[in-house]
């Protein structure tokens, strides 16, 4: 729908649920511009249009604009469109409803009833900035969706007095078609939460919603739940890996790390009454298998009594119920829970991965009543680091060094120090980016972002929710050769998924071809840092 | 008692009860899980909860100063507002505080009135003092006020997002607060009477005597006010209180669950609930309960499958 300025945006929230070809579209040009070289337009060219057949089969949830993340396909008949409204409206009853949704309900309310669309949120959501303010976007428009309908066909009071706060808006099933589908362009880093002075949480109005999709109508995108919490609970783990192979590959992973620092790395497994439970993000063993490495060598080099977990689930972190489903979500924090519990271990060691953190070091606090105390690796290597257990030679790290802070370690959890301090001290050319600590800015790949690509997603994803954050790297860098590949620049990203998501837009942008700049964790500096080591970890021909 | 105390009182009533009731209906509303969000004020600085290893064996120190170097600056000067929508503060600011302004007239008048009953002379230093503040405290209220309708009512149609998100009510809402800001503004300024007024009529109230007559500009405004007595506790303006619980109850809300603490009853009693979420993955049929719902995390399935 052509708006202001010839955007193809929404003219009004009513917009959602009147049938037509797309409701926006972000044209390159219309992107937050990014700096030299990355400014020219035609090297980017714009997110690739969907494809004929997907959008004949996915109907109206493929009009929402240039991508699909999730999608739903198209109803055949208008009698089957009218009961998927009728689920949709059943489950906008329980999410206001205390038995289902005794785990949001307050703060949903809250956000639902008083919002002053005052618009101050809206500056600082990274996707509608890098968007180019398109509508679409704005975090209050989904909110406005949702809270229009509440207030329709929930809220009791007068319908007159209700009406009259709704403006109107019908639920259709384009509407709810594109609501899905809507609920999945926002990553969930409450950036805007912080910024509204009532304190209204236009994340968490998204987070809901997705809750609403999955637990009523089953719907939620495959990354995160068939291929995510259903794997990790029958599996063992959403990467696929059974308990015998990830067994095999960390066996492999200790051996290139001991033969690489000259000294013997061994991750033990399942020991009973071991002080410490290690559970990293699993998909670290296959993409990043250097940071289980990196870990396992920094937990042994400080003597700890540690061990990791082979039963499912055991050893992986993720926990995609975060972002879409509160029964998945609490069913894998069980789990671990139970695990820990069996081993007997005093604390549950998370890795670096930020939805672990939030998942199972706030969120799962309240899920049951058997717990075992979780802790951030952060913390402790930030302790191990400074106590002198392990050698460290800044010299190594001798090259630029910024920090991405993980939304959910840092923002969520107030975790922003450790990082730090490590990076102080062993890293010489440790720099920050701007904005930093609390009021980063998401890297574009969270509440799921990272680990999907359907259709075009991918694109849609490095070009507009990863941007922000693309910009702020180069930003940080702006005082080294942006132009020299051969300077090599470091991103500490101390979380799977970000890094995920930054690997991608380095790639998406060549910023490893054009400028040099290259992305890890934490632990691997800690590591390139260690004195004695036979070799360097971070190896940049193989990064 | 007249009409006039009638309505009065009425108005009076159906404010208190359903603000409290709204109060009411959030507080009573189940322990949610987590979800709070920096900065948590009442954590030291540089050193939050879960910064320190081990840190279920410190003890929680929490500052109420860290809570009110935050509460202070954002309802008096809208801090949030002009460190992230600087174009709004002129409008927010002004509309907010002549708000406030005319509130601390109202409870000036009130203690006025107070002392009147209690039978201290008019002429006593107090009262005479009250008397000095009421006028400048309604004047600049009432001009601050308007000055931030006017500011308000324009962005609000020339901001494109504003424009976009509002409804009705929003135009409602504000030409209500800009009619009693622009009758406050005139009564104080107009009427030599005023103060005298005022207390007469808030201790009439207080003691159910007779009412003075007002001006004609008196009556309009009252009655407007009276008006926003009834209606404001059904709209978004309940942000004035609601504040507090988003703050108090959800961004701040951090209290760890630990064994045999306060929160595991009420954990207990949400987790004892059936669940009818209609997904064939979550299993509910209504009698299960979420305890029983997430216990069943496959794996005795899977150990009988495997068997
Ligand atoms: S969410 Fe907050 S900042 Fe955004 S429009 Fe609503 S009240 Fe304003
Ligand atoms: S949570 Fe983040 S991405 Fe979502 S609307 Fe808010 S600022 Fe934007």
């Amino acid at each position: 729908m052509p708006g202001a300025n010839g955007k193809q945006q929404p003219r009004s929230v009513r917009d959602i649920g009147r049938r037509s070809e797309r409701l926006a579209h972000v044209a390159v040009e219309e992107l937050m511009p990014l700096p030299a070289p990355y400014d020219v337009s035609e090297d980017f060219p714009g997110i690739a249009p969907l494809k004929d057949e997907t959008r004949a089969r996915y109907g109206a949830s493929a009009t929402l604009d240039d991508t699909l993340a999730a999608g739903i396909p198209q109803p055949a008949t208008e009698e089957d469109e009218r009961k998927i409204v009728e689920a949709f409206l059943s489950g906008l009853r329980k999410l206001f409803s205390r038995e289902n949704n005794w785990t949001f309900l307050q703060p949903l309310v809250l956000s639902m009833e008083h919002c002053a669309r005052c618009q101050t949120c809206a500056a600082d959501c990274p996707v509608f900035e890098a968007s180019g303010r398109n509508e679409l976007y704005r975090p209050t428009f989904r909110a406005e969706v949702l809270r229009r309908l509440y207030f329709r066909h929930v809220k009791p009071g007068g319908a007159w007095y209700n009406t009259f706060h709704s403006s109107g808006l019908e639920l259709t099933y384009d509407l709810v078609a594109r609501l899905f589908e809507l609920a999945y362009r926002c990553t969930l880093c409450r950036r805007c939460a912080q910024s509204c002075p009532i304190g209204v949480d236009n994340g968490l109005i998204t987070h809901d919603l997705r809750k609403l999709f999955s637990q009523e109508l089953g719907w939620a995108p495959k990354e995160l739940h068939n291929k995510g919490t259903v794997q990790q609970l029958t599996l063992g783990s959403s990467t696929g890996m059974n308990k015998l192979v990830v067994k095999d590959n960390i066996e492999f992973i200790d051996e290139d790390m001991s033969e690489r620092l000259g000294w013997e790395v061994k991750t033990p497994w399942d020991v009973q009454g071991a002080d410490m439970l290690v559970i990293e993000n699993a998909g670290e063993f296959l993409a990043w298998p250097e940071n289980h490495g990196c870990t396992a060598a920094i937990l042994n080099g400080a003597g700890l009594s540690w061990t990791m977990s082979s039963e499912i689930a055991g050893y992986d972190g993720v926990n995609y119920g975060l972002f879409y489903d509160d029964v998945q979500l609490a069913r894998v924090a069980t789990r671990h829970f139970r695990i820990a519990k069996q081993l007997g271990v005093k604390k549950i060691v998370m890795g670096e991965c930020g939805h672990e953190h939030k998942a199972l070091g706030v969120i799962a606090d309240r899920v049951g009543l058997d717990l075992v105390p979780r802790e951030s690796l952060l913390t402790l290597v930030r302790d191990i680091v400074y106590s002198g257990a392990i050698n460290v030679d800044p010299s190594r790290n001798d090259f630029p060094v910024t920090l991405h802070d993980p939304c959910n370690i840092v923002r969520n959890m107030g975790i922003v120090q450790p990082q730090r301090d490590v990076l102080r001290k062993i890293c010489p050319q440790f720099r920050e980016m701007t904005p930093h600590g609390i009021r980063n800015y998401c890297c574009g790949g969270g509440s799921g972002f990272a680990i999907m690509s359907p259709n075009n997603f991918e694109q849609w994803r490095n070009l507009i929710s990863s941007r922000k954050k693309f910009a702020q790297i180069l930003g940080a860098f702006a005082d080294t050769e942006l132009n020299d590949p051969e300077q090599k620049k470091y991103v500490c990203a101390p979380c799977s998924n970000c890094k995920g998501a930054i690997r991608d837009m380095l790639d998406f942008y060549g910023a490893k071809e054009k400028s040099g700049i290259y992305y890890g964790g934490l632990v691997e500096l800690v590591v390139n840092a260690m004195a004695g080591a036979a070799e360097p970890i971070l190896d940049w021909e193989m990064m | 008692m007249s009409l006039f105390h009638i309505v009065i009182y009425g108005s009076l009533l159906i404010f208190i009860v359903a603000i409290l009731a709204r109060a009411a209906r959030i507080m009573r509303m189940p322990l949610h899980l987590r979800w709070e969000l920096q900065p948590v004020p009442h954590e030291r600085p540089g050193a939050s909860t879960f910064e320190r290893v081990d840190w279920w064996t410190h003890s929680r120190d929490r500052s109420r100063f860290g809570e009110l170097s935050i509460m202070i600056p954002e309802i008096l000067l809208l801090k949030g507002v002009w460190e992230h929508n600087r174009g709004l503060w002129f409008a927010s600011w002004t509309l907010h505080f002549g708000l406030y302004l005319l509130i601390g007239a109202m409870v000036v008048i009130l203690l006025h009135a107070v002392l009147l009953v209690a039978g201290v002379l008019a002429d006593a230093f107090v009262p005479v003092v009250l008397a000095a503040v009421t006028r400048p405290l309604a004047i600049a209220g009432g001009a601050l006020g308007t000055v931030g309708a006017i500011a308000m009512l324009i962005r609000r149609i020339t901001e494109p997002g504003m424009r976009r998100y509002a409804t009705a009510g929003h135009f409602v809402n504000l030409a209500h607060l800009g009619a009693i800001y622009v009758t406050a503004l005139l009564w104080a300024l107009l009427d030599g009477g005023f103060v005298a007024e005022t207390a007469t009529l808030y201790a009439g109230v207080l003691t159910a005597a007779p009412l003075p007559s007002l001006p004609l500009i008196g009556y309009l405004n009252v009655a407007i006010v009276l008006l926003f007595f009834i209606y404001l506790p059904f709209t978004h303006m309940t942000h004035f209180f609601t504040k507090y619980f988003t703050y108090h109850m959800v961004r701040w809300e951090d209290t760890p669950n630990t064994a045999g603490g306060r929160l595991e009853e009420k954990i207990r009693r949400n987790v004892s609930q059936p669940v009818s979420w209609a997904a064939a993955h979550v299993g509910a049929n209504g009698k299960k309960t979420w305890l029983d719902l997430v216990a069943d995390t496959g794996e005795v399935k899977r150990e009988t499958e495997e068997a």
